[in-house]
């Protein structure tokens, strides 16, 4: 047909020769074959690419100020430590006569009001750090009491039941790979955006070639066998295969509504590209920095609820729009909630327990638990009411439907927040 | 003296071949950050005993010892900054809060500034330093002796320690153990600041023994326990070791069997009594060195070459450099270059000045390895967790980029026009009369130092369009050699 068609087809044929060379077929490469040996048909059949439960994690780095996310607004003790911070009972957008979402959250408040959202209060775990360093590990790791934990929980999730090296099985969009995300075994993928995810020389044709493994002509000293050469050459093989399925996917890709520009919308885009595309992948990642309000924080929150919401509202009307809204589950989280009593600068110091939040159309919408009193603190921060690592059992247990007790390193009995 | 096992016994031309240029290419890229022709034809003229003992000469002392003029990284933006919680206090005296926090913050910056500023004077000492192994190894031992700027904020700290593991890399292991146990950022990193006889901590004791000197399974939790009473006041004022006689447990300790009031260095000496102490050490520089996974006789050889010594490092390094297994085919070309060796030995291969620090931490970030900050108290695991589908492409962008071709991220395009002019504008200039195969085998030779294999070396001829008089031809070609598999390899 053209060029690249018959590159394709020489690629796929050096790939036959090298395997056949090295006498066991990674399960990756299988797919690779697949994808190869037809280059848009076969990816529908993959049967974990368009049926498999999808979990989507978005951090909110930084530390978010939970009371000013979903706010006690019929609080006295709110408006009291809050002066100047506080969110009035006219500006938030109520769901009970108690709580209310930041004014900001109109698109979260869509979701809450369609069933699709729940939100679990005063999440937090026992003797919270108020470091960002040492409490986003341990929000990672779930490890609190390992000080030295070198894997993440998704990471581990993926150890226990990935086969082979598959590199699709879990991606983070973003500068390099999450603590969670990491395994002892697998490594998922990171990339900043598509665009970086992909060789930028020129030669592509060329580079190719010299990507694939030979058939020798004639055996020479350059030939000895040299696995670290072949396993290079593999995912080389791997890398090129993937890039050119994520960049065609994410081309093709035709959202069903206007995504805004942000951080955390590109990378949702892209999520929703390579879901809607089916990638066989089971999580993905990604994130929106900037909440460390410590200072002036109204302008800058005020801003950052609004990239969050419309962010998380138009990936969500993205999904219904392709029909895979029923595959995904998204859980948010931040590494700690904010001090209770607003600082001098008129924003926020470093504080403990905060809400989650959960969307999906099997998740249990609605309010869980109880909102921790604004009186009763642990020097001056919300004490938690549910340990993370339930939620996390939870999400383990009856959505990816693996037991959870090693990868958590003990038994945490999941909450009820996923509907059977 | 027991004879070397087989393996490790000098490599002798008569049995294993010639030092040769692959050989020589081979120990200079291991030894240090990768030699350019000429220092290996340098290396091949001097034969091999005597370029290891150039290698291995080098002073035991850090770089501020070794030259007052280029020996200290640009610490400018940290300078009179306080560096104990005493002159924090006398700054924070009569302040509000409110400018306490904006003090706070200030000095986060200003240590992140020098703690880059350090990391790139690392790197540039690396490419242009006039004793390559001392660098190397003072890698190695930053991946063995870890501690995180992640952890330790104070580049001050950090820099001292960088001294320290430059300072003993080929010096005494024993006495290199004594030292670290006292060095600040280490103090803080593993706790031992916090260790005291009222609530010991035992991240240190457990650490030292694991991960330092012996290896898991080689001690009890009981062992740790004692260890970790033996080390309690031990600490630090912000600047230099401190012995807190009121935190130190000087009750008797039970230890490895034995009992006594013990410390910290009569702990660490009975480590060094036990087999294992040069066994975990030995295995894991040849694994850096050579090749993972050593055959048992070449650790038991290494081992005893330490113990004879007395853990002094140069025989031991002089052994591995030496020996026949260091230049068999387990060895040349089999090791997956970390990114700092990727990044360090095309700057010096391409003769390029260091990029700026900002495209610089950025590329070595997302492949994995920024100097400062290990991703863990194990340091890097090194080998093929390098590679994965993402990072492979991050490298090869990298050297593609290095090489003059397209930014690897968006966000670094700004290093760019400061990073394209090579030290010498005439390095992309085939030499006059030369035919497409004479250009193609001068840059592999330079890039990858290994034959290849010969239809690769044809694509790369036909990348040429039969132009290798064209310097944007040449320019292809070599962009394209840094993509290989092969010149991830060294």
């Amino acid at each position: 047909m053209n060029d690249h068609l018959n590159t394709r087809r020489q690629f796929l044929q050096r790939s036959l020769a090298l395997l056949a060379a090295a006498g066991t077929v990674p399960t990756f490469l299988n797919n690779t074959m697949m994808a190869l040996a037809g280059p848009d048909v076969d990816l529908s059949r993959q049967p974990s690419g368009r049926d498999g439960k999808i979990l989507v994690v978005v951090q909110l780095s930084g530390g978010n100020d939970g009371l000013n996310t979903v706010v006690p607004y019929a609080d006295d003790a709110y408006h009291r430590a809050r002066a100047g911070l506080a969110l009035t009972p006219r500006e938030v957008l109520k769901i009970n006569d108690y709580l209310g979402l930041h004014p900001n959250l109109e698109g979260l408040k869509n979701l809450y009001d369609d069933g699709m959202m729940s939100v679990i209060q005063g999440v937090g775990y026992p003797n919270p750090n108020r470091s960002h360093f040492r409490s986003m590990d341990i929000w990672h790791t779930a490890q609190p009491d390992k000080e030295m934990a070198t894997s993440g929980w998704l990471g581990r999730y993926f150890d226990n039941t990935c086969e082979g090296a598959d590199p699709h099985a879990g991606i983070s969009i973003g500068d390099s790979l999450p603590l969670s995300m990491k395994g002892e075994r697998i490594t998922p993928l990171a990339f900043e955006k598509p665009e970086s995810y992909r060789y930028n020389g020129s030669a592509t044709d060329h580079y190719k070639q010299l990507n694939s493994p030979i058939t020798p002509a004639e055996p020479g000293i350059a030939q000895a066998a040299n696995p670290e050469l072949e396993f290079l050459t593999r995912t080389a093989m791997d890398a090129q295969v993937s890039s050119d399925r994520i960049t065609r996917m994410v081309r093709s890709h035709v959202p069903g509504v206007n995504y805004p520009n942000n951080e955390l919308a590109n990378g949702l885009r892209t999520i929703a590209a390579m879901i809607g595309g089916g990638l066989e992948t089971r999580v993905y990642y990604a994130s929106l920095g900037g909440f460390d309000t410590h200072a002036q924080q109204r302008g800058r929150h005020d801003n950052l609820m609004r990239q969050f919401a419309d962010a998380v509202s138009a990936f969500w009307a993205d999904l219904r729009h392709q029909g895979n809204d029923d595959r995904v589950l998204m859980m948010t989280f931040s590494e700690f909630g904010r001090r209770v009593a607003a600082n001098a600068s008129g924003g926020t110091d470093h504080g403990a327990a905060a809400p989650m939040f959960l969307f999906g159309k099997h998740i249990e919408p609605g309010i869980l638990g109880k909102h921790p009193s604004l009186t009763d603190l642990d020097q001056g921060d919300l004490k938690y009411r549910v340990d993370f690592r339930h939620i996390y059992a939870a999400i383990l247990e009856k959505w990816l439907e693996t037991p959870s007790r090693d990868i958590l390193g003990g038994q945490f009995k999941p909450v009820p927040v996923i509907k059977a | 003296m027991p004879k070397l096992p087989a393996l490790l016994q000098p490599l002798d031309p008569d049995r294993d071949g010639p030092f040769d240029r692959l050989r020589a290419a081979h120990l200079l890229n291991r030894a240090g950050f990768g030699g350019t022709p000429e220092e290996i034809r340098q290396a091949v003229n001097d034969g091999l005993e005597k370029t290891v003992l150039r290698l291995l000469d080098f002073p035991n002392a850090g770089a501020e010892e070794q030259s007052a003029a280029d020996g200290k990284p640009d610490l400018s933006s940290i300078e009179g900054y306080p560096r104990n919680p005493r002159e924090l206090r006398a700054i924070f005296a009569g302040k509000t809060e409110q400018e306490r926090q904006l003090i706070r913050q200030r000095m986060a910056a200003a240590q992140r500034e020098a703690l880059r500023a350090t990391g790139r004077w690392w790197l540039a000492r690396m490419v242009d330093g006039e004793y390559p192994l001392q660098e190397k190894l003072t890698l190695f031992w930053h991946g063995h002796f870890t501690t995180s700027a992640r952890d330790e904020r104070s580049a001050w700290l950090m820099w001292r320690q960088n001294e320290l593991l430059r300072r003993m890399a080929a010096g005494n292991f024993h006495t290199f153990v004594r030292q670290i146990s006292r060095d600040p950022a280490m103090l803080d990193y593993l706790n031992n600041q916090q260790n005291r006889k009222q609530s010991p901590n035992e991240n240190y004791a457990r650490e030292l023994m694991e991960l330092f000197t012996l290896g898991i399974g080689h001690y009890t939790e009981q062992d740790i326990k004692e260890a970790a009473r033996a080390f309690t006041g031990w600490g630090h004022d912000g600047d230099t070791f401190v012995f807190r006689r009121e935190a130190h447990d000087y009750g008797p300790k039970i230890f490895f069997g034995r009992r006594g009031n013990f410390d910290g260095d009569d702990v660490i000496a009975i480590i060094f009594q036990h087999p294992q102490a040069s066994r975990h050490i030995s295995a894991k520089l040849w694994a850096f060195f050579a090749y993972e996974d050593p055959e048992p006789q070449i650790v038991d050889g290494l081992s005893q070459v330490l113990r004879e010594n007395q853990f002094e490092l140069r025989p031991l390094l002089k052994t591995i450099f030496t020996s026949r297994a260091f230049y068999s085919d387990r060895a040349i070309g089999t090791q997956i270059k970390g990114p700092v060796q990727l990044v360090v030995g095309t700057v010096r291969a391409l003769d390029l000045e260091l990029p700026p620090v900002g495209p610089l931490s950025q590329m070595l970030q997302q492949m994995g390895q920024v100097p400062f900050y290990p991703p863990n108290v194990k340091g890097w695991p090194g080998g093929r967790t390098w590679i994965n589908t993402s990072t492979l492409f991050v490298r090869y962008n990298t050297c593609v980029w290095l090489a003059g071709g397209g930014t690897p991220t968006r966000s670094s395009r700004r290093g760019v026009e400061r990073l394209v002019g090579s030290r010498r504008a005439t390095l992309f200039d085939p030499p006059t009369g030369s035919d497409p195969a004479e250009v193609v085998d001068q840059w592999i030779d330079r890039l990858i130092q290994r034959p290849i294999a010969p239809e690769k070396r044809q694509i790369l001829i036909d990348a040429l369009d039969g132009r290798p008089d064209r310097q944007e031809n040449v320019r292809r070609v070599v962009q394209l050699i840094v993509s290989m598999p092969e010149y991830q390899l060294c």
